[in-house]
């Protein structure tokens, strides 16, 4: 391994929290409860993980905004919509 | 000047990593994932009862750990990468393998899922839950395999010593295209598996 090798790489730290929030995720899965608050804390948890992955794991942090904005405006799209669909359906 | 020396994108200040083919390829694939996530969580608005009721039914502990294996297929990825940078042709090539053999562990898990899930005689026509969840899963399924195939190809590369510290877009090109297995993986199992 490389002399720059630290203990804890950047990505190593991304890694433990997306395994984190997976474990987060499950957890309130586990609970077998629905309702908003339920759902807004899953997804928001998921979109979070994808945001981390697209920015430190796909390399996107160092790309044109246009690039990221792209990535940024499906996930906002497709995480909202399902929020709308979610919500329509408690009531 | 090829085709694909015009559509390589390696090193261009600002522009995502990798080709910018398998770019294309990613916004085409994250349109048709993000429809299909749309339509499932719409179509469960109009049977709630009956997909909370199916839901209860999947093996949620095999999604969760499937979600863990593909978090860290992505990191060995991005581990892969990290060595080809530094010109480390065997040590990206091992982190590669490693991916792979992530992949191959979360196929195995899904096919015993899909073995559990047939075996009780439930198939796509059962009701509009498992509709979707089995049209879903397979999908990403497919595009897991296809991933694994992709890596393999540059891990041989790699080994071969068709990497460099300057060149290696391929590296980056097939990186690219797992992470987005994986972040699709990471919407679609709490939309499927857990929010009710």
């Amino acid at each position: 391994m490389s002399a720059q090798a630290t203990w804890l790489r950047p990505c190593t730290l991304i890694l433990v929290v997306l395994l984190a929030l997976t474990g987060l995720n499950y957890a309130l899965g586990k609970t077998n409860l629905g309702g908003t608050t339920i759902m807004l804390s899953v997804l928001a948890a998921a979109a979070v993980k994808v945001q981390l992955i697209v920015d430190h794991f796909m390399g996107l942090r160092h790309a044109k905004l246009v690039w990221r904005l792209i990535m940024l405006g499906w996930l906002l799209l497709v995480t909202g919509l399902i929020c709308v669909a979610y919500l329509t359906s408690v009531k | 000047m090829t085709t694909s020396a015009a559509l390589s994108i390696h090193n261009q200040p600002g522009r995502p990593p990798g080709d910018l083919a398998i770019w294309i390829f990613i916004f085409a694939e994250l349109l048709a994932f993000g429809i299909f996530f749309v339509a499932y969580a719409f179509a469960r608005a109009h049977n709630v009862e009956l997909f909370n009721a199916s839901q209860l039914h999947l093996n949620r502990e095999s999604g969760a750990i499937n979600t863990l294996v593909l978090i860290i297929s992505s990191y060995f990825v991005v581990r892969a990468v990290a060595a080809i940078k530094q010109g480390l042709s065997v040590s990206c090539m091992r982190w590669l393998l490693a991916t792979i053999g992530m992949g191959g562990i979360f196929v195995l898990i899904k096919l015993a899922e899909f073995r559990e899930i047939f075996s009780a005689g439930i198939s796509l026509s059962t009701n509009t839950f498992y509709m979707f969840y089995l049209s879903l899963t397979l999908f990403h399924f497919m595009h897991v395999l296809m991933g694994m195939v992709i890596l393999s190809f540059v891990a041989a590369k790699a080994q071969r010593g068709g990497y460099s510290a300057d060149s290696h877009t391929g590296v980056h090109t097939g990186a690219s295209y797992w992470h987005m297995v994986d972040l699709v993986w990471i919407i679609l199992f709490p939309l499927v598996y857990v929010i009710r």
